[in-house]
């Protein structure tokens, strides 16, 4: 501790810039990872809370996925001894001026014995008149917060987009701002269950049933009660299960946040131990007095090893309070974004503090300090006083140091490819993928000082001197280069990894779209097409069709049901008429015997996705639950279909009505007869249905642009972590640079002193960090392809089930090139200033 | 003489056996049908007031009877319309109509001891008990409203679902009419059913004013009893979910 206060502080408060410099390292690796996994948090503690809260008492959910079932299972649960009470539920979410307004179809004869309904006003009463709000239709409870935002009382108007177009309901109560009401974030709405059926067009179905157990009755016994009553077509789970399906759906994010969280702290640990190299260097004097004093090697390595501890432990507090910051302002996007993907309503007012992940956060900070400062003072320990004086030795890199990382690296690459070569399981996969990742990096500084070799007689032809000295700079000193080369190369090959992967997916979506998206028109009930809140009427595809101009209507109802506890989205159509129009060459099976089948009934065509997640097959039977029972079917096939992250599988329509009892559309897919108009039949079809129903009409093109855009939203939130990384390894380039002049402070007063001009020197800087971002750049368009291989593997084994081609990002490379010169050249230009401005004569002095 | 003798000892007897005694209540108030048309006032805590008018009619007698409940007044519920279906061993069956939605909806078990549509009757007080689905404990003889009534003590019995775990009845000793109900929770009062303006129309002693008090809301409903009539002829198609379906 003496030490520390002796020689680290002064050094510290010598070196603010640098010493800010390496925090900032930590700070953003840790901001990133605290911030994501927050925001993550919050979004799944938003959605369990909501859950929590709406089922009140409820101790038991009755459901049967997406899909909903008919009203007569309420009878079949409620007649059960066990069951104390059961309450009716029908949710959706309607986009208000004030957000998203989530409401919740209730029967209110029976439903205060699960939910409470605490009222504003001393009144006990729900409602004004409970009778008056079961008879009409356009009754309404609303909760404090919205009232309050929407200027509302009771006896308001209150104007709301449904199933019939634009309708006025009546506030026919005010809930008080605690308990149900604080759900959503305070938008919140009640409203009787039957009129909400038929406002959100959801027929004769119900979403779910909550319901409470007789006393003395266990949660377990009930469940299997209810289980055996239903049988194996619903789930009766416990309200907290819905979160773990909500996770489970999430589960994409979830890992790409990881894996982005992990390269942040990689890239941050590379910046600490370039930091903490750089100290070294310039501390040996300092070291070799030490040394020369009586400390021990072990006092040397100790203390540097707390000053990396103390600095991880003062970045990664900050970098929890940046994270926090981060998380808030990502919330927003990342609750949108997973509303327009999965069509599920998540609201987080405000973000989910984990203790435990603040701890765990701050622990891996000071890890990654630690690791990144293992090094540097284990060569601190090593430095031989006598030798302490003797400048320039340590920068070099000594051969037999290059030699036994190129021999490390050559076994990791060994390693990789035997471990997946071996075996496909991820106990194989993911220690391939991480010996890869360390052989990138145990190969980095060979690779930096070659690259570097290479580009010196192109800089000498261009800039005599400034390119000399600028890349004999990089290749004199390579710890004080390698380590942000690194860091550079880490953080590019994480942004073209993900961006040949978000290329891939663009370049499938856009392939399979080409041949499954071919209607003229879609027609949907809501602006989003994932959306369930609203569905339309069967008779709708009648009216459709006697359109002007309309040649076929093809339905789809499309909601998750769960398969094997996990959902999967279930696509009903018609199959034969939509095999009529496309053409899709599958990827397991017979196309014309897997449609002959389907369209029959006696089969299932599923998602190349889902047969690569689940290790489905054709010939394997799908055992799918539907509220008329477990429909098992064989899979006929497969083909490649992205209606859903977590697989799909389509059946023919008049099977899904009959299992389902439910004939509704999500969506009409219209072909447009030749010689019409396809605007012309659009226009005609909201002229039709505008004022009585909610309706969008997409053009095929529209439709495309729509899932792009949702799935450039979806990589928006990869985007906002890569833009972090760049900003680390950039933060790697302002350090090294700093160093540079400090290192080279007396060759480029002599410079100056022998003739130099001062833009000679600017531009000797200029051209030394631009040159490390170019080897940055090439090590990182190379890491990145490597990273490519991976990051396409993981998606097909563990994400998305993607069959994804290997395609190189080329117009993203050229992008990111004048992107990270422009960047590494502006971060050379304060120091460069600072060296030119630096007084000769110190200069001349220094060292 | 004689006659009169006998007609007391009758009555001892019958006094010594509550069961007896609600039977004789059920036995003297049948009726093959009746009507009536309800003034409903409900009286909040704050003296809030609201008022709603029904149509009542009833086919059958205790436990074994069908009613339909039809509002007519405030112009928003009209055409509301409850049936109910009573039967002797078991709750009753209920169901609930709403002409704007075109809906019918049935009326759960758990969910009978919810108010009555903003009134201070529940679902369950509208039932007919069935002398068979309770216990009874004849606690003694009390003076209520100037009559001699018989204090008679009520428990589900297993089979029953109630929000009440026992009641209190008042049954004048005179007419075998009740005079009033308590029904509690353990030790809580939960609501108290006066009877009251008791009148005989067509030999069957019935009272014109109904009181509750919800003790818990302290909120008080008065039902009022117009245009009554015994015996009118109904047929069992009027007490289906179509035959609420009818406008009024």
């Amino acid at each position: 501790m003496k030490l520390l206060n002796l020689l680290s502080w002064p050094y510290v408060r010598k070196h603010k810039l640098r010493t800010l410099l390496t925090l900032a390292g930590i700070v953003l690796g840790v901001a990133v990872f605290t911030g994501m996994h927050t925001a993550n948090l919050t979004m799944q503690s938003a959605f369990q809370r909501t859950v929590d809260r709406i089922a009140g008492k409820a101790q038991l959910q009755v459901s049967a996925g997406e899909t909903g079932f008919p009203e007569d299972v309420l009878e079949r649960v409620q007649s059960l001894r066990e069951v104390s009470a059961a309450a009716p539920v029908i949710e959706a979410a309607l986009a208000t001026p004030q957000g998203t307004l989530l409401v919740l179809g209730v029967d209110m004869t029976g439903d205060s014995s699960l939910r409470e309904y605490n009222l504003e006003g001393d009144d006990e009463d729900v409602i004004d008149d409970p009778l008056i709000f079961l008879a009409q239709p356009d009754s309404m409870i609303v909760s404090k917060q919205f009232a309050a935002r929407s200027g509302l009382g009771r006896g308001s108007k209150l104007a709301l987009k449904t199933m019939g177009g634009q309708k006025t309901f009546i506030v026919r109560g005010v809930m008080k701002a605690t308990g149900l009401a604080t759900v959503f974030g305070g938008n919140l709405a009640i409203m009787d269950i039957y009129a909400a059926q038929a406002v959100f067009g959801r027929g004769r179905l119900f979403d779910r049933i909550d319901v409470g157990l007789s006393e003395g009755v266990s949660v377990r016994e009930g469940a299997a009660k209810l289980q055996a009553l239903l049988g194996p077509g619903f789930q009766v789970e416990q309200p907290q299960s819905r979160g773990a399906h909500f996770e489970s759906m999430a589960r994409g994010l979830t890992v790409s946040i990881n894996l982005a969280s992990l390269f942040a702290l990689l890239i941050g640990v590379f910046i600490i131990y370039n930091s903490f190299s750089i100290a070294i260097t310039q501390r040996r004097g300092e070291i070799g007095v030490l040394r020369a004093l009586g400390a021990s090697r072990g006092q040397v390595r100790g203390l540097f090893l707390l000053e990396s501890v103390v600095l991880g432990v003062a970045g990664s507090l900050l970098g929890v309070a940046a994270g926090l910051a981060l998380a808030r302002g990502v919330v927003p996007g990342l609750a949108a974004t997973l509303q327009d993907v999965f069509g599920h309503a998540v609201s987080a007012s405000d973000i989910t503090i984990s203790p435990p992940l603040a701890a765990f956060s701050v622990f891996i900070g000071v890890m990654a300090s630690l690791v990144g400062g293992y090094i540097p003072a284990r060569s601190a320990a090593s430095v031989d006083p006598v030798k302490a004086l003797q400048k320039g030795r340590n920068q070099v890199l000594s051969e037999g140091e290059n030699r036994w990382r190129r021999r490390a690296a050559l076994i990791c690459i060994a390693l990789s490819a035997a471990l997946i070569g071996f075996g496909d399981a991820n106990a194989y996969f993911y220690p391939g993928y991480l010996s890869g990742i360390a052989s990138l990096i145990l190969l980095s500084p060979s690779m930096a000082m070659w690259l570097a070799r290479a580009l010196r007689p192109v800089l000498k032809t261009v800039w005599p001197v400034e390119g000399a000295l600028a890349a004999d700079s990089l290749i004199q000193a390579p710890r004080r280069t390698s380590a942000t080369v690194t860091a550079l190369m880490l953080s590019l090959a994480l942004a073209v990894g993900f961006a040949g992967v978000s290329r891939g997916i663009y370049d499938s979506l856009i392939e399979w779209m080409r041949h499954t998206l071919n209607p003229d028109l879609y027609v949907s009930p809501s602006r989003s097409i994932t959306a369930k809140t609203f569905r339309f009427p069967a008779s709708m595809a009648g009216e459709l069709r006697s359109l002007e101009g309309v040649e076929e209507v093809q339905p789809v109802r499309n909601a998750r049901v769960m398969i094997g506890g996990e959902p999967v989205m279930a696509v009903s159509l018609d199959i034969g008429a939509i095999a009529r129009r496309v053409r899709v060459k599958p990827v397991e099976g017979d196309r014309d015997e897997m449609v002959r089948l389907a369209s029959e009934g006696q089969g299932v065509i599923i998602s190349d996705n889902l047969s690569l997640m689940r290790g489905i097959h054709r010939g394997d039977i799908l055992e799918i639950p539907s509220p008329r029972g477990l429909l098992k079917l064989p899979v006929l096939g497969s083909s490649v279909d992205y209606s859903d992250q977590q697989g799909s599988f389509l059946i023919d329509s008049k099977l899904f009505q009959r299992y389902w009892g439910d004939d509704t559309a999500n969506l009409f897919r219209i072909h447009v007869k030749t010689g019409y108009s396809r605007e012309k039949v659009r226009q005609r079809i909201l002229k039709k249905w505008s004022g009585s129903h909610e309706i969008f009409v997409y053009t095929n093109e529209g439709i495309r642009d729509y899932i792009l855009n949702l799935t450039g939203q979806w990589f928006g939130l990869t985007y906002i972590q890569l833009a972090v990384a760049l900003i680390v390894a950039i933060l790697g380039i302002v350090n090294t640079l700093t160093v540079s002049i400090t290192d080279r402070r007396r060759e480029l007063g002599v410079l100056q002193a022998v003739g130099g001009l001062r833009n000679q020197v600017r531009r000797t800087i200029w051209l030394e960090a631009v040159s490390i971002g170019v080897v940055g750049l090439v090590m990182g368009a190379g890491a990145g392809l490597v990273m490519i291989y991976f990051n396409l593997h993981m998606l097909h084994r563990d994400l998305g089930g993607l069959r994804l081609d290997f395609t190189v990002p080329y117009a993203f490379m050229a992008a990111m090139t004048p992107v990270v010169i422009l960047c590494s050249f502006i971060s050379a230009l304060w120091p460069a200033e600072s060296a030119v401005r630096a007084s000769l004569v110190e200069s001349l002095e220094y060292e | 003489m004689s006659k009169w003798i006998a007609f007391l000892l009758a009555s001892c007897a019958l006094g010594q056996d509550p069961r007896q005694i609600v039977e004789e209540v059920q036995r003297r108030n049948r009726s093959t049908s009746q009507r009536y048309e309800g003034t409903l006032t409900v009286t909040s805590a704050k003296s809030r007031v609201t008022q709603k008018r029904w149509r009542y009619e009833r086919m059958g007698s205790f436990g074994d009877s069908k009613a339909a409940l039809r509002f007519l007044e405030p112009p928003e519920v009209k055409g509301v319309a409850l049936l109910v279906h009573n039967h002797r061993d078991r709750s009753s069956d209920q169901w609930m109509w709403t002409p704007e939605l075109q809906r019918d909806r049935r009326i759960a078990l758990q969910d009978r001891s919810t108010r009555f549509f903003g009134t201070d009757f529940s679902f369950e007080d509208l039932e007919e008990r069935d002398a068979g689905q309770f216990d009874y404990k004849l606690l003694g003889e009390e003076k209520l409203d100037g009559q001699m009534c018989w204090k008679l003590e009520s428990r589900p019995r297993q089979t029953k679902r109630s929000q009440y775990t026992h009641s209190y009845l008042w049954v004048r000793q005179d007419l075998y009419v009740y005079v009033m109900v308590e029904g509690y929770k353990d030790q809580e009062l939960l609501r108290r059913i006066a009877y009251r303006d008791y009148e005989n129309v067509k030999g069957l002693w019935t009272a014109r004013l109904l009181e509750v008090l919800d003790t818990k809301r302290r909120s008080r409903t008065t039902m009022k009893l117009e245009k009554l009539e015994y015996g009118v002829p109904m047929k069992d198609e009027d007490f289906t979910l179509q035959a609420l379906r009818r406008p009024l």
